[in-house]
C-alpha cells in the first residue's frame, strides 16, 4: 500500500512495573486525520512518544511511507517529518514566538536576522489560518495562542505528519473549531494529521478513521462515517457505559448554607488578578460544579477557599463562621476538606508513607502527639483502619504514596479527608487521569459525602461529571462566575458556549 | 554505541544503601587520592598507611583525633540539620567562630565567680546564642526574601573571619590579652571555667564531644518522631503540601537555620572551654572545621547519629594531617582527600535514585 | 589630576573587577545552560596555581611564558569544570552539594594548596607577570590614560570578551538553543538540542574562564602563589551572575563596582584615611548581601531572567 504514511506494527513498551504498549498495530494513511481513542492509560501517549523517537519501542516496527524507520531520538523523528504537538506545550517561555519556531532548526543561519524569521513565521501561520503575533512573548500568549504556535513548530519544520495529544483539553469549544478548520487545511495539502484524544465528540467530528486503544493494545480501526458514539465508547472501556444523572439518596438543602464567598477577589502567582468579585453558596448536602476551561481561576478558587492563598478582597464564611484570610490551618479547623487538582504534590507529601499521608491533617491533636512528640503507634493504627475502609490497595502503611496507582493515591487522598468530618469539599478535578473502576468509587464517595450532608464544590473541566453529579452549576470565565443554573435545566451547549465567554443573564 | 551498563530508576530505596554509599564513596575517595597520589609520585599505599597510624593506631592518636571529632561533629550536625530542609545553610564555619566569640565573653566575664557547673552550662548556652542568632541572618533572608542561603551564609563566614582578627589583631577588645603586645592573642580564661575531660577506655575524651553526642540524640529524636521533625520532612518533600497543611514554612526555616547555627555555635563554645581556654583567633580559621562539617554530612547521609561516627573518622584523617604535615607529606593532600570524600558522596547518591543494570541481562530479559 | 582619589580608584576598580568579571561571565554561560556552578572557587584557585607553576617553569620569551600560562590556567579550570559537568550532567547529582564538593577538593585547602606545595611554586615570585600596557603611549593622558590606556591585555580582552558573549548569547543560532536548554530542556531536547552536550561545553566555558580569573590574581595582582588567595572571589562572582541579570554587560559594570570595593582599603590605606581595614575588607561581603538580598525580592525573580532550568537535572524518559 503506497497509500500508507505511518505503519506500526506489534509495538510493545515497558516501563518498570507496566507494559505500556503490548503489541500495538496502528496504520495512518497519507490525507486523513486519523483519531487515537483510548481512555488515560490506554497507551496512546507512550505510542505516540515512540512514534516521536522520545521512546524506543522494546518491540516491533515502524514504517514511514513504506520504509522501515528506528528514531533514536526526537530529532530523527522530526527530521524524518514527523512532528508533535503535545498536550503539555514544549515552549520557551521568555522567548519571542518566532524564536519558538525556529529553535533547533537546521536551516536557521547562524545569525539570526530576527525581522526576516518573524516575516517568515507571519506567513505561515497565515497560510493556515492562524492569528498569532511572532514578536510577542509566548508568556503573553493565551493558552489557544500557545498551542497554535506549537503547531508552527512543526509546520516550520517541514513535518508531513502531525501528531496532537489531547488538543482540545485547554481549549475553549470556538478554538476547537478554529483548531479543526487548521487541520483541515492542512490534510487538504497533503499532510497527515494523528489526533489523540479520548473525547467521542470531537473525535467523531474531526476524524476520517479512528483507532482505538484499551489496555495497551489495539481494540480496532473503523471508518468514522460507519460508526457511532456508542460503539466506540464501548470499545474504548470494554463494555456499553450510559452516561444518567446519579441518584441521591438524601436531597440537597440549598437554603441551609454550609459555604458561603462574597465578593472574593485574589492574584495569581504572578500578581494578576485572578479572581473578580467571585460569589457562590452551597447548601447543606448540596453538589455545585464549576465548570470552565483551565486556567480561568479554578486553581485559585480552591486555594483560597482552603486558606492556602490569600484573598485581597470579600469574605469567606463557612457554616455561617468567616474564615480567616489566607490561614491553611483555620480553613482545615473550620471544616474545609480539599482535594487538590494535583494530588500527588500538593495534596500528599509523594515521598512520605501511607501513614504520614493519613495524619497529615490531624498530626497535631492531641490524638497522634503529646508534648510535640508523635504517637507513631497510633499513626500506623489510624492508616491501618482507613485502608481498610476505604479499600486501599498498598502493600503496607509504610509505603510512600508515590508508588501507588493512581486510582490509590486518590483513595488515600479521600480517606484523610472525609476522616476530618468535614463540612464542606472543594474537589478539583478529582476523577482526572483515573481508569473507569476508580472514576466510580470516587464519585461514589463524593455523592456518598453529600448524602450525608457535606457541602461539595466540585471543580470540573470535565462536562460529563459536572453534569451527572452536580446539583446548580456555575461556570467560570476569566476569573468570574458568569452563570449560575440548576443541573437539571443546563444543556452542554449552552455550557461551552459560556465556557468560550458567551454572554449570558445570570440565573438565579 | 550502546554502553555496557545503563541505569534505571529505582522505586524503593533499600535500607542497606544507608551503609553501602558511605561505604562505596570512601572507597571511590581512596581510589581516586591514590590516582592524584601516583600522578604526583608517592606512593598512596604508604601515605594510606601513615593516616591509619597517626590516625587510629598509634599511641595517643585516638585521643588527639577524638579532639578533632569534637568540632567537626557540631559543624557536622549543623550542616545535616539544616541540609535535611533543603535549606544549604554553609555557614558552619563563620557560626563556630561566633559561637566561640559569645563562649569567651561568658567564660572571661563569670571568670572564677560563679559555680563551675553554672559556668559551663552558661558557656555552652552563650555559643548556642551566638551561633543561633547569626545563622538566624541567613534564616530570616531566606524565609522573608528569598535570598539563596548558599552565597549569604558563606559571605557571613567570611565576615565572621574578619570579626575575629578584628578582636584580636585590630583592636584594644574585651577578649584580647592587654599584656600581649608584640604579638596579639586573646585574653586566656579562669581555669575554673575550663571544661572537663573524661577518661574513657584509656582515651581522653573532652566534654564537648558528649555533648556532640548528646546533641546527635536529640536532633535524631527531633528528626524521627517529633512534630517539627514531621513538618520538616514534609517541607522538604513537598513545599506545596506544607501550604495545603498549613504547615507555616517560612517559620520553620528560620526555626531550623537558628538550630542549625547553635549547633556550630556549641562546637565554638567547645574549643575555648575544652581546647583553647581563650579566644584563638588564628586557630580557628586554621582548621576550616565548618566546611569538613559539610564532608562529614553528606557522608553520614544527614543522619545524626552517623555524622558522629563520620567525624571520628575525617577527624582520624585531618589530625593523622597534622602530625605528618612536612615534605613528605604535603598540606593540601588532607583537604583533597576530604573534597574528594565528599565528590564520591554526592556521586555516590545516585544509587538511591537508579540502579545500575548490565546492558545485556536486559535485551535477555526481553527475549526470554 | 591622574593622582585624583576617585580616578585612582576606578582605575584600580577596573583592575581588581576583571578577574571577578572573568568568572562571573563564565558563570553567566554555565548558569544559561541550566548547570549551577558553587565551584567557582575551586576552579580559580586551580587556575591560579597552574598559572603560577607555568610562568615559572615555561621556558622561551616572556610573551611565550605568559600566554601560555593562561592556556594552562584556563585548561586546568575547564578539566575541573568537567568533573563538575560530569556530576550534575550525567550522574544528575544535586548541584549544590556538588559544587561545594568541588570547591572543597580544588580549594584554598585542597589540591590548590596541594600542587602548590609539591610544585614548591610559593616560594618564588612569579617573575613573569601579566603586566599593565601603555596603549599608544596614552597612559598618563588626563583621565583616560589610567582608565583607558594602562591596563593588562586581559582586561582589552575582557572588553572584547563582554561585547562577544552578548552578541553569542543574543544574537547567534548557537546562543539562542544554549538559552533554550537553560529554559527548557524538554524544549530543547523535542527539537533536537542536546542538553547533555551544551551544559558539558558551557560548564567547561565558565570553568575555563574562571581558571582565567584565578590566573589574573596569581599572575597580575598578586602577583605570586598564596594558598587560597582568590579569597572569595569565586562565590562573589556567583552572586555577580544574579546580579548582571544573566547579561554580559551588567555583569562587567557589578565586577567593577565590586572591583572598586576591593580595591578600596588599598587606596584609601595608602592615603591615610583612618578608616578601620577590617570594616573595608569586609565591605565587598556586606555588599554581596545587601544586592543579593535585593535583587531576590518579589518583584525581581521572574523577570530579571533567571533560567527556569538552573538547577535542575535533565532527564529525558521521566515516568
Amino acid at each position: 500500500m503506497t497509500n500508507s504514511a505511518v505503519r506500526m506494527t506489534g509495538v510493545v513498551k515497558r516501563f518498570p512495573g507496566v507494559v505500556a504498549n503490548d503489541g500495538v498495530n496502528f496504520e495512518v494513511l497519507k490525507g486523513e486525520v486519523h483519531a487515537l481513542l483510548g481512555e488515560n492509560g490506554a497507551g496512546k501517549s507512550t505510542l505516540s512518544n515512540i512514534l516521536t523517537g522520545l521512546y524506543r519501542p522494546d518491540e516491533g516496527t515502524i514504517e514511514l511511507n513504506g520504509s522501515p524507520v528506528v528514531f533514536g531520538s526526537p530529532k530523527a523523528a522530526l527530521d524524518a517529518g514527523i512532528g508533535m504537538v503535545h498536550q503539555h506545550f514544549r515552549l520557551v517561555e521568555p522567548f519571542t514566538v518566532a524564536e519558538n519556531v525556529i529553535l533547533g532548526n537546521p536551516e536557521t543561519p547562524f545569525v539570526i536576522d530576527t525581522g526576516t524569521t518573524a516575516e517568515r513565521v507571519a506567513e505561515l501561520a497565515r497560510r493556515y489560518d492562524m492569528a498569532v503575533d511572532p514578536n510577542a512573548k509566548i508568556w503573553q500568549l493565551s493558552v489557544g495562542e500557545q498551542q497554535r504556535v506549537e503547531i508552527l513548530k512543526v509546520l516550520y519544520r517541514g513535518a508531513q505528519v502531525l501528531i496532537l495529544d489531547e488538543p482540545t483539553a485547554v481549549l475553549t469549544p470556538i478554538e476547537a473549531e478554529a483548531l479543526f478548520r487548521t487541520l483541515r487545511a492542512m490534510t487538504a495539502e497533503g499532510r497527515t494529521v494523528i489526533f489523540i484524544s479520548h473525547k467521542l465528540d470531537e473525535v467523531m467530528s474531526v476524524s476520517d478513521r479512528i483507532t482505538v486503544l484499551r489496555g495497551g493494545r489495539t481494540v480496532g480501526t473503523v471508518n468514522t462515517r460507519d460508526t457511532s458514539t456508542r460503539e466506540l465508547a464501548s470499545m474504548m472501556v470494554g463494555r456499553s457505559v450510559e452516561f444518567s444523572r446519579v441518584v441521591r439518596q438524601s436531597p440537597a438543602d440549598p437554603g441551609n448554607v454550609v459555604l458561603s464567598l462574597t465578593n472574593v477577589n485574589c492574584e495569581d502567582d504572578r500578581g494578576r488578578q485572578a479572581l473578580h468579585e467571585v460569589t457562590v453558596t452551597v447548601g447543606r448536602g448540596e453538589i455545585v460544579g464549576v465548570a470552565g476551561v483551565a486556567g480561568n481561576g479554578q486553581r485559585e478558587l480552591a486555594e483560597v477557599i482552603a486558606g492556602m492563598r490569600s484573598s485581597t478582597g470579600g469574605t469567606i464564611t463557612v457554616s455561617g463562621n468567616e474564615v480567616p484570610n489566607g490561614r491553611a490551618r483555620a480553613a482545615i479547623a473550620g471544616g474545609v476538606a480539599h482535594v487538590p487538582e494535583d494530588r500527588l504534590h500538593t495534596g500528599l507529601a509523594a515521598g512520605h508513607s501511607v501513614e504520614d499521608n493519613m495524619a497529615l491533617k490531624n498530626y497535631r491533636t492531641p490524638l497522634l502527639s503529646r508534648f510535640g512528640l508523635l504517637k507513631r503507634n497510633v499513626i500506623t493504627s489510624q492508616a491501618g483502619d482507613l485502608v481498610s475502609k476505604y479499600d486501599v490497595k498498598t502493600p503496607d502503611t509504610a509505603t510512600p504514596v508515590r508508588l501507588l496507582s493512581g486510582g490509590n493515591v486518590q483513595k488515600v487522598l479521600l480517606a484523610r479527608e472525609f476522616s476530618t468530618n468535614p463540612r464542606v469539599l472543594i474537589a478539583a478535578s478529582p476523577t482526572r487521569g483515573l481508569d473507569v473502576g476508580a472514576i466510580e468509587t470516587v464519585r461514589g464517595r463524593l455523592v456518598e459525602a453529600a448524602d450525608s450532608g457535606v457541602g461539595i464544590l466540585l471543580i470540573s473541566e470535565d462536562l460529563e461529571e459536572i453534569m451527572s453529579l452536580a446539583d446548580r452549576i456555575v461556570v467560570m470565565y476569566e476569573g468570574r462566575l458568569v452563570a449560575d443554573i440548576p443541573a437539571s435545566q443546563a444543556t452542554r451547549e449552552q455550557l461551552g458556549l459560556l465556557m468560550g465567554g458567551a454572554k449570558m443573564e445570570v440565573t438565579r | 554505541m550502546k554502553s555496557p551498563i545503563r541505569l534505571e530508576r529505582r522505586l524503593e530505596q533499600p535500607r542497606w544503601l544507608n551503609w553501602a554509599i558511605p561505604l562505596i564513596s570512601l572507597l571511590g575517595a581512596l581510589v581516586v587520592g591514590g590516582l592524584v597520589l601516583l600522578a604526583t609520585g608517592k606512593n598512596p599505599l604508604d601515605v594510606y598507611w601513615r593516616i591509619l597510624d597517626r590516625g587510629f593506631l598509634s599511641e595517643r592518636s585516638i585521643t588527639g583525633t577524638l579532639r578533632t571529632a569534637t568540632p567537626l561533629a557540631f559543624t557536622g550536625l549543623c550542616a545535616a540539620a539544616a541540609f535535611r530542609l533543603g535549606v544549604i545553610n554553609i555557614g558552619g564555619e563563620g557560626q563556630l567562630y561566633v559561637g566561640a566569640v559569645g563562649a569567651a565573653l561568658v567564660g572571661l566575664w563569670m571568670g572564677g565567680s560563679a559555680p563551675v557547673g553554672i559556668t559551663i552550662i552558661v558557656m555552652v548556652v552563650a555559643g548556642m546564642v551566638f551561633g543561633a542568632m547569626y545563622a538566624s541572618i541567613v534564616g530570616v533572608l531566606r524565609s522573608q526574601f528569598n535570598t539563596n542561603e548558599i552565597i549569604t551564609s558563606l559571605m557571613l563566614n567570611y565576615i565572621a573571619g574578619i570579626i575575629l582578627n578584628y578582636l584580636i589583631f585590630n583592636s584594644r577588645s574585651y577578649w584580647r590579652d592587654p599584656r600581649s603586645v608584640g604579638f596579639p592573642s586573646g585574653k586566656p580564661l579562669e581555669e575554673r571555667t575550663h571544661w572537663p575531660t573524661y577518661e574513657l577506655f584509656g582515651f581522653s575524651v573532652a566534654f564537648g564531644f558528649l555533648l556532640a553526642i548528646a546533641a546527635a540524640v536529640v536532633l535524631w529524636v527531633i528528626y524521627k518522631r517529633s512534630r517539627l521533625g514531621f513538618e520538616i520532612g514534609i517541607i522538604a518533600d513537598s513545599p506545596r503540601a506544607a501550604r495545603y497543611v498549613g504547615i507555616r514554612t517560612k517559620w520553620t526555616i528560620v526555626a531550623v537555620t537558628a538550630m542549625s547555627g547553635a549547633l556550630a555555635g556549641i562546637g565554638g563554645a567547645s574549643q575555648v572551654g575544652d581546647f583553647a581556654h581563650y579566644l584563638d583567633a588564628k586557630g580557628l580559621q586554621l582548621n576550616n572545621f565548618g566546611y569538613t562539617g559539610i564532608v562529614v554530612a553528606a557522608l553520614a547521609r544527614l543522619n545524626p547519629l552517623g555524622a558522629i561516627l563520620v567525624a571520628v573518622l575525617l577527624g582520624g584523617l585531618t589530625n593523622a594531617g597534622y602530625s605528618l604535615q612536612g615534605p613528605d607529606f604535603p598540606s593540601g593532600l588532607v583537604g583533597t582527600l576530604q573534597g574528594l570524600i565528599l565528590f564520591t558522596a554526592v556521586a555516590g547518591e545516585i544509587l538511591t535514585k537508579y540502579r545500575l543494570r548490565s546492558n545485556r541481562a536486559g535485551t535477555k530479559a526481553v527475549a526470554a | 589630576m591622574n593622582s585624583n582619589i576617585f580616578i585612582v580608584i576606578a582605575a584600580s576598580a577596573i583592575f581588581y573587577g576583571t578577574p571577578l568579571f572573568f568568572a562571573a561571565l563564565g558563570g553567566v554561560f554555565t548558569e544559561r545552560s541550566g548547570v549551577l556552578n558553587l565551584g567557582v572557587e575551586g576552579m580559580m584557585l586551580i587556575g591560579g596555581v597552574t598559572g603560577a607553576w607555568a610562568s615559572l617553569h615555561v621556558g622561551g620569551s616572556a610573551w611565550f611564558t605568559v600566554v601560555a600560562a593562561i592556556c594552562i590556567a584556563m585548561a586546568a579550570g575547564a578539566a575541573v569544570a568537567a568533573l563538575h559537568a560530569f556530576l550534575c550532567v550525567t550522574l544528575k547529582a544535586n548541584q549544590t552539594v556538588a559544587g561545594l564538593s568541588i570547591t572543597i577538593f580544588a580549594g584554598a585547602v585542597g589540591l590548590s594548596s596541594y600542587f602548590a606545595n609539591i610544585w614548591k611554586v610559593a616560594e618564588n615570585p612569579v617573575t613573569r607577570q601579566i603586566r599593565k600596557l601603555d596603549v599608544l603611549g596614552l597612559a598618563d593622558a588626563p583621565i583616560v590614560g589610567p582608565l583607558l590606556f594602562n591596563h593588562t591585555i586581559l582586561t582589552y580582552a575582557s572588553w572584547v570578551m563582554c561585547a562577544v558573549a552578548s552578541w553569542y548569547l543574543f544574537r547567534t543560532k548557537i546562543g539562542l538553543q544554549l538559552r533554550a536548554v537553560g529554559e527548557s530542556p524538554q524544549t530543547a531536547d523535542a527539537m533536537g538540542i542536546s542538553v547533555v552536550k551544551y551544559r558539558y561545553i558551557h560548564t567547561m566555558l565558565g570553568g575555563a574562564l574562571a581558571g582565567l580569573g584565578g590566573a589574573f590574581y596569581s599572575l597580575a595582582i598578586v602577583p605570586t602563589w598564596v594558598d587560597g588567595m582568590t579569597k572569595g572571589a569565586g562565590w562573589i562572582a556567583i552572586a555577580l551572575v544574579i546580579f548582571g541579570f544573566w547579561r554580559p554587560g551588567l555583569t562587567l559594570l557589578g565586577a567593577y563596582l565590586f572591583g572598586a570595593l576591593q580595591s578600596l582599603g588599598t587606596v584609601l590605606k595608602s592615603r591615610s584615611y583612618d578608616i578601620p581595614g577590617d570594616v573595608l575588607d569586609a565591605l565587598p561581603f556586606v555588599m554581596t548581601i545587601v544586592v543579593l538580598v535585593l535583587v531576590s525580592t518579589r518583584f525581581a525573580h521572574k523577570r530579571i531572567g533567571a533560567p527556569a532550568a538552573l538547577g535542575v537535572p535533565y532527564e529525558r524518559e521521566e515516568r
